[in-house]
């Protein structure tokens, strides 16, 4: 693994039961990468980030997280996650689930209240501070869940479907700050299923059965499926995932 | 029929579901067998202290002979009138020893036989029923009534800390006294010829026999079930895995949550103590600050047995269908309404390793009989050791929560 290699893994496979949910995945990422991990439902990119975390032990195969391999505690200060599910407290209010997880990285609370103004006019939630999660709806608090998964500035984020429920205009401005911590050489892996959204990714890596089909570019994927457009190109894949079943 | 449909849905989705099926049939039957072997049992080896100094004989004035001396020994009559298998007799020299041994070392009942016993029972009996004769020596002689004899009762000190077992065990020597008056064809009872000291002077009622387990029950019942909810609602909202993605060991996780609970749980220990003494003038002489230290280190213990059962359960449903196939029983075994003596041999493993036979124990101790720390060292060692073993598997439970969320 080279010190710019933030994400390498290597033959993981993970099986539930009979399903094989990752058949033998390669995988790397490098340093202020934005990547972006697209394929159709069932196609294992929960697995494969929850199993990059150390959420899931591979049945074969190893992941480092910034060199470490894991599961290892050492990389979780520097660790960003934002599950697929909401993962937050509905019965507080919007700043006290960031306290909350603040203390858990040991931000003083005037680090959480810096942070969260600027986290929350990115999310457009700052008039709701003060509202209980449960209160907000279901795309408000995906928005809180994207605010504590980047509250302790980590060095790599894992966002798993971050702009789910999300609409056009908010989801443009995310991607503009994903954008933007890429600059600063936070990497970032980020599940989608919008093909707008793949293209704003530095690479893409295109996941079906539990197999990387391919990774590259946004314009290598199309040079290498010989399409017009990612969507066409996210079809061809598809459809060769299905035919190596 | 909608309705019809909606049974359907409702039934299915129970089939589907196999831990809430096997709780459905297995839990009736699983409350029967346990109540009807706990409850059906007789008392068992009571641990009773006896000092007989009784020299086994009686002076009696006759028609015939005047003065004899008849060797009855009815103090060994009384020991082998006895239930063998309801008293584990101990038998002592000592008579002051055997009175302090009684409600220390398990001791129910110290019962000091007088030197003069025999002689007194037969005097009396006579002096009661009248004349009668006796054979002696080959012939039949007339025992004529003398005056009333001046000596020592036979002594009973029994602990009526247990209002049952008290009852049982003065029931038990009653029947023998009885079959010890009816060699001598007496009409005496055996109230008169016993001096019971009783070791609560008779104080303690059923209520407050039975609050320190109910108290017990109650902050079971609290505990396991808040500390369950919390831990499957964590799992299943995600929160939980976030928590543990974040840089804090499983160990921190559930100190912090030990911590919570625990200041919950002294909270409704107060409430329940203050409540129950004000309401309903429940005796409790002890210490709060022992009481404090044994609820505390209970507690402990049933936050770790909650954040297990929050493993085994997908979702709250399951989570309290768990706390009731466990809670219900562990009352039932517990000596709470019932005593571990009446309990069948079958059933009291369940008893001792159930934390809430130790922390009622050791409530009764303390709220009813005032004991100090000391006193409940054995309870406070077990339910520390109890604590100690559930607040490991917590952490091992955390981190399998982590896993599987």
């Amino acid at each position: 693994m080279t010190a710019e290699q933030v994400v390498l893994a290597k033959g993981l496979r993970k099986r539930f039961g009979k399903r094989t949910a990752l058949d033998g995945l390669d995988l790397s990422v490098t340093q202020g990468q934005l990547y972006g991990l697209a394929g159709p439902n069932g196609a294992g990119k929960t697995t494969l980030i929850r199993t990059l975390c150390g959420l899931l032990r591979p049945d074969e195969g190893e992941a480092h997280l910034l060199g470490w391999r894991m599961p290892s505690t050492r990389v979780l200060a520097q660790l960003g996650y934002m599950p697929q599910d909401f993962a937050v407290y509905d019965d507080l209010s919007v700043l006290q689930n960031l306290e909350f997880f603040g203390g858990l990285y040991e931000l003083r609370r005037s680090q959480v209240r810096e942070r969260a103004d600027e986290l929350l006019d990115l999310v457009q939630l700052a008039d709701r501070r003060t509202q209980r999660v449960g209160t907000l709806s279901g795309g408000m608090r995906r928005r809180v869940s994207l605010a504590i998964s980047l509250l302790h500035k980590p060095r790599l984020a894992f966002l798993d479907e971050p702009t789910a429920g999300v609409d056009p205009k908010l989801r443009r401005s995310f991607w503009d700050y994903f954008n933007g911590l890429a600059e600063q050489d936070v990497t970032l892996v980020v599940t989608t299923h919008l093909v707008d959204e793949a293209l704003r990714c530095h690479v893409v890596g295109f996941l079906n059965a539990g197999r990387m089909m391919t990774q590259g570019t946004p314009d290598e994927i199309l040079v290498e499926t010989d399409t017009a457009n990612l969507d066409d190109a996210f079809i061809v894949l598809q459809d060769r995932g299905e035919l190596a079943r | 029929m909608k309705s019809l449909a909606v049974m359907r849905n409702v039934l299915r989705r129970i089939v589907h579901d196999v831990r809430t099926l096997v709780l459905i049939v297995i839990l009736p039957l699983f409350f029967v067998l346990l109540y009807g072997n706990s409850f059906s049992g007789s008392y068992r080896d009571l641990t009773i202290v006896i000092v007989n100094e009784d020299n086994g004989l009686a002076s009696v004035r006759t028609a015939e002979v005047g003065r004899i001396t008849l060797s009855v020994d009815l103090a060994a009559t009384f020991v082998r009138a006895l239930d063998p298998g309801m008293f584990d007799v101990v038998t002592s020299d000592d008579p002051e020893a055997a009175a302090a041994s009684v409600d220390e070392s398990g001791v129910w009942a110290a019962l000091v036989f007088p030197k003069s016993f025999s002689n007194t029972v037969v005097n009396e009996a006579v002096r009661a029923s009248g004349e009668r004769k006796v054979d002696f020596e080959g012939d039949s002689v007339t025992i004529l009534p003398s005056d009333p004899v001046d000596g020592p009762q036979t002594t009973l000190v029994l602990d009526d800390g247990n209002p049952l077992i008290a009852g049982a065990i003065r029931a038990a020597f009653e029947a023998a006294f009885s079959q010890v008056l009816a060699t001598q064809q007496s009409s005496l009872t055996a109230e008169g010829l016993l001096d019971v000291r009783l070791l609560h002077e008779g104080k303690i009622r059923m209520l407050d026999f039975t609050a320190p387990g109910i108290i017990g029950f109650a902050m079971t019942l609290i505990t396991v079930l808040l500390t369950a909810m919390s831990v499957v609602r964590e799992r299943t909202s995600g929160t939980l895995t976030r928590i543990l993605i974040a840089p804090i060991s499983a160990w921190q996780v559930t100190f912090g949550y030990t911590l919570a609970f625990s200041l919950i749980a002294i909270f409704q220990a107060a409430e329940l103590f203050l409540a129950s003494t004000l309401l309903f003038d429940i005796r409790f002489v002890g210490s709060p600050g022992v009481v404090a230290l044994l609820i505390v280190l209970f507690t402990i213990g049933l936050q770790g047995i909650a954040t297990l059962i929050s493993t085994l359960a997908k979702n709250e449903a399951q989570a309290m269908q768990f706390v009731l196939f466990l809670l219900i029983p562990s009352i039932m075994v517990s000596g709470v309404f019932w005593p571990l003596e009446t309990m069948p041999a079958t059933i009291r493993p369940l008893s001792y390793v159930n934390p809430l036979t130790y922390a009622n124990a050791g409530l009764r101790k303390v709220m009813l009989a005032g004991r100090g720390i000391g006193d409940i060292r054995f309870e406070l060692a077990v339910l520390g050791a109890f604590a100690f073993v559930m607040l490991l598997l917590s952490v091992l439970s955390m981190r399998r929560q982590a896993h599987t969320a």
